[in-house]
């Protein structure tokens, strides 16, 4: 509870700094709340493909996300976004992601992909896998582009999973709480393609089944899931 | 969302975005109906939900609009208000109980049976699919039998070469006009007129009736070398018992029947007259090597060496005809003329060797054999009779007949019966005294071993019985079976032990383990379910056909099946057995032994789907026999 009441502290100090636009519309809805019922609370599942790992040095490749409402992932809201970057592509993860310089450059502006994504992530709860690399690509863009950082509360799907095995004191190793891994422990479907909305349905997907083996057909609060 | 322009999306058109859900459902039925644009719509109009294990399904209240669920992953169990498994949801099925559809089952509870991922499908979206695309809105209507039947007819169409034979109607086959001769013309003159018209048989009329044929043979044989006068008249050297067959029937059936009779020519009638002859030179046209010429060898052969070599081509034939899209019942009838024709020689030459039986006998062959349900060489099962008034030092004699016939039919391929179930088994070679006191005790005195030898005995027929003996057993059995309602309750309950799959899971149907992993036997499963049953309503009825689909039409015909029933069990059977066949071909094909175990994953979800109609056709066909013979009180 207290750490709701801090974050929502910072939302609306940081809603003060903001300029007029995406990111003023953005916080100026409120959090949901750590004490609602899962089902009742709105996600969005996020993947982002970057170049790298780094993001201080990296760029968004990509963004896919899909919605999830009242217990369902609702597949009319899947999105996938390819973004214009400044600068050749390295070849690894051009390989990795298919994506080439020319396709790259048909993409979108990074600024337009951004305040689009935090038209939809308002009032949202933002689900990802290993969440970090999300919130902290999207982070430094927003900065750069609104002048503040990005405020969200987070499940981490990763670290659902990494609870999950410490709680029932089983030995993982870090290949076991990969996405494609942990899909399979609950009989989820795979995909073949590796881009950034498939991966977001993934951990939509997967998030569900961790959802639905916490609560166990009790009432299961945000709160027991947030990273 | 999208602000951009069209040129956005260059290389990443919006369409392609859930390709792998929108590929998904175009690979399973009823979705494979729809479109191209159709089905690129159809995912964003889907949520995805997902129910651990041992969920109530669908999940109640919320106030959720009605929608259709569509298995990704996972497994559901249907079940009606008594606990009673009706059904069972496996990847790729629909459920659309939920959406009122005319027919659509209620009363049903649902429970997930394993981790289950579900598309749901408004039932408004539903219903606007099914308003729009007709194919895809009349799998809605179907039952399930008729989506039975259209399979069939599918698979019946078939691809490869014989396809004609398959297709072409025996009217199409004969010539334009009958070449025939009144029964009062002279042999001089039946000749002059075949020689005339080039034809190898004539026809003899008596006016408007059909008096009998002769062909070219009976010229040869009963006239020149009886020496019988060309002066006589034609009716003494015509054969006037004959089999016929019809304009409309299949160029196959009638190939068939002629292997069964082993004759070359058929009289082929159209409104009860006579319009023609259909030979097998006319089927050469069509197709080259088939079971005709190879029965026709058989009887030639010499030796043993000669048999064996031709049996090798069995497998052979067996491809052939169902590349050519034969059904089951078709090559069991086939394959199942072949092994007679086999076992008949083998007598000859047996006798031959030994001399002339002591006292008449009847050579029996048990189970598939006997039902002409054969697939290429599957074990031999059979068994002597032999007459009463037989010497205890006689029986030397017909030891040595079964052992050369069974030693015999194992070179050929014909491997002994694993059960022993074979006349040089001296329990199963014995005088018709004995077999009377078996039948009654299995009938009277049913135990789980009379259960299991009925699946053999209980299917009976003389291969050779030139005394006519076995009509006498057969009698006996069927007046004792009909007779006897524990005898059949316990046949009954024996019938619906076995179980078809209701769907197919990877914990449920297959296999686990050893030589077939991952795999069902569509035998076991599938087609012995439906030969149980046609068993239970002929011994019932006191009906003699052994052929599993001629048991079903003859139960029909006698009011014990109803002709819905019968029609149903009918096209499970042809289906089930067809896929079996088209399986065992693919193996033979590719130089493998042929067997039962199929892998799920070898058929198409389409398949797949056609495959669940018919075990749930058997599934109720079981039901509603358990309710006649009263199964319920020994299970």
């Amino acid at each position: 509870m207290f750490a709701h009441l801090l974050l929502d502290w910072r939302r609306r100090r940081l809603l003060r700094k903001a300029p007029p636009g995406p990111m003023r519309e953005y916080l100026d809805r409120p959090l949901p709340r750590p004490g609602s019922e899962w089902r009742t609370v709105e996600f969005l599942a996020l993947d982002l493909e970057t170049t790298g790992l780094d993001y201080r040095k990296d760029a968004i490749l990509s963004v896919g996300h899909v919605t999830l409402r009242g217990g369902r992932i609702e597949l009319a809201s899947a999105d996938h976004r390819v973004v214009s970057i400044v600068g050749a592509i390295p070849e690894a993860s051009a390989v990795i992601h298919q994506i080439t310089d020319d396709q790259a450059a048909l993409g979108e502006d990074l600024a337009l992909v951004l305040g689009d994504l935090l038209g939809v992530l308002a009032g949202k709860v933002l689900i990802a896998h290993h969440a970090h690399v999300e919130t902290s690509f999207i982070g430094r863009a927003c900065r750069k582009v609104y002048g503040v950082g990005l405020l969200v509360p987070v499940v981490d799907t990763q670290v659902l999973a990494q609870r999950q095995f410490e709680r029932r004191q089983i030995a993982y190793k870090g290949s076991d709480v990969r996405l494609h891994a942990l899909g399979e422990r609950y009989n989820l479907p795979r995909y073949a393609a590796h881009n950034a909305l498939y991966d977001a349905l993934s951990a939509a997907e997967l998030f569900l089944a961790q959802a639905a083996s916490l609560s166990d057909g009790r009432a299961l609060p945000l709160r027991d899931l947030l990273a | 969302m999208r602000s951009g322009g069209p040129d956005r999306y260059q290389g990443y058109p919006m369409d392609v975005e859930l390709i792998e859900i929108r590929d998904y459902l175009a690979s399973h039925p009823p979705f494979d109906l729809l479109p191209g644009a159709a089905l690129d719509r159809l995912p964003r109009k889907l949520a995805v939900r997902y129910f651990r294990r041992g969920t109530p399904f669908p999940p109640q209240g919320q106030g959720d609009t009605p929608q259709i669920y569509i298995l990704r992953r996972g497994a559901v169990e249907l079940r009606n208000a008594g606990g009673e498994l009706l059904g069972k949801l496996a990847e790729g099925d629909i459920c659309p109980l939920h959406c009122q559809l005319e027919g659509a089952p209620t009363g049903y509870v649902g429970v997930t049976v394993e981790d289950t991922l579900v598309y749901e499908l408004p039932c408004t979206e539903l219903a606007a699919l099914r308003e729009r695309h007709e194919a895809f809105a009349q799998h809605f209507d179907h039952s399930v039998a008729q989506r039975l039947r259209k399979a069939i007819d599918t698979l019946k169409e078939g691809p490869g070469t014989g396809v004609r034979l398959m297709t072409v109607r025996v009217g199409d086959l004969i010539g334009s006009h009958l070449v025939a001769a009144t029964p009062q013309a002279s042999i001089r003159e039946a000749a002059r007129i075949m020689t005339e018209h080039r034809v190898s048989s004539l026809i003899i009329m008596d006016g408007e009736r059909l008096a009998g044929m002769i062909t070219d043979r009976d010229l040869r044989s009963r006239c020149i070398v009886a020496g019988l006068s060309p002066e006589e008249p034609v009716s003494r050297i015509m054969t006037d018992k004959l089999h016929t067959t019809s304009t409309a029937s299949l160029g196959f059936q009638a190939l068939i029947a002629m292997t069964r009779l082993n004759v070359h020519h058929l009289p082929v009638m159209e409104d009860g007259r006579v319009v023609g002859v259909v030979s097998t030179s006319d089927f050469v046209r069509i197709q080259s090597a088939n079971s005709v010429y190879l029965v026709g060898d058989i009887h030639k052969a010499k030796s043993l060496e000669v048999l064996i070599q031709i049996s090798a081509k069995v497998p052979e034939l067996q491809v052939q005809l169902a590349t050519g899209g034969a059904t089951a019942d078709q090559v069991g009838q086939a394959v199942s003329a072949i092994t007679d024709a086999l076992t008949s020689r083998l007598l000859e030459m047996a006798e031959a060797d030994l001399g002339p039986p002591p006292v008449p006998y009847v050579w029996m062959a048990g189970g598939s054999q006997a039902r002409r349900e054969q697939s290429s060489h599957s074990d031999q099962d059979n068994a002597l009779l032999i007459a009463d008034h037989m010497k205890p030092e006689d029986d030397a004699w017909f030891a040595a007949l079964a052992k050369r016939v069974n030693d015999g039919l194992n070179a050929c391929g014909y491997v002994y019966c694993p059960g022993e179930v074979m006349a040089s088994n001296p329990k199963w070679r014995q005088p018709m005294r004995m077999w009377r006191k078996y039948f009654t005790n299995w009938i009277e005195r049913p135990d789980p071993m009379a259960l299991m030898l009925a699946s053999v005995f209980f299917d009976l027929r003389p291969i050779r019985d030139p005394e006519g003996m076995f009509e006498e057993l057969h009698e006996h059995v069927l007046s004792h079976s009909q007779a006897n309602r524990i005898f059949v309750a316990y046949l009954t309950a024996n019938a619906i032990k076995q179980r078809p799959p209701l769907g197919f899971f990877r914990n449920f149907v297959v296999i686990h383990g050893g030589e077939h992993d991952q795999t069902f036997d569509l035998k076991r499963r599938g087609t012995v379910p439906v030969i149980d049953m046609a068993r239970v309503h002929a011994l019932a009825a006191g009906l003699p056909e052994v052929n599993t689909l001629e048991r079903i039409a003859a139960a029909a015909a006698h009011g014990s099946l109803s002709q819905e029933g019968a029609a149903n069990l009918t096209d499970a059977m042809e289906l089930i057995g067809t896929l079996r066949i088209r399986h065992q071909g693919q193996q033979l094909r590719r130089g493998e032994a042929a067997d039962n175990f199929l892998a799920p994953d070898a058929l198409s979800p389409l398949e797949r789907g056609h495959l669940r109609d018919a075990f749930v056709l058997i599934n109720s066909m079981q039901e509603s026999l358990a309710q006649r013979y009263q199964a319920g009180r020994f299970t």
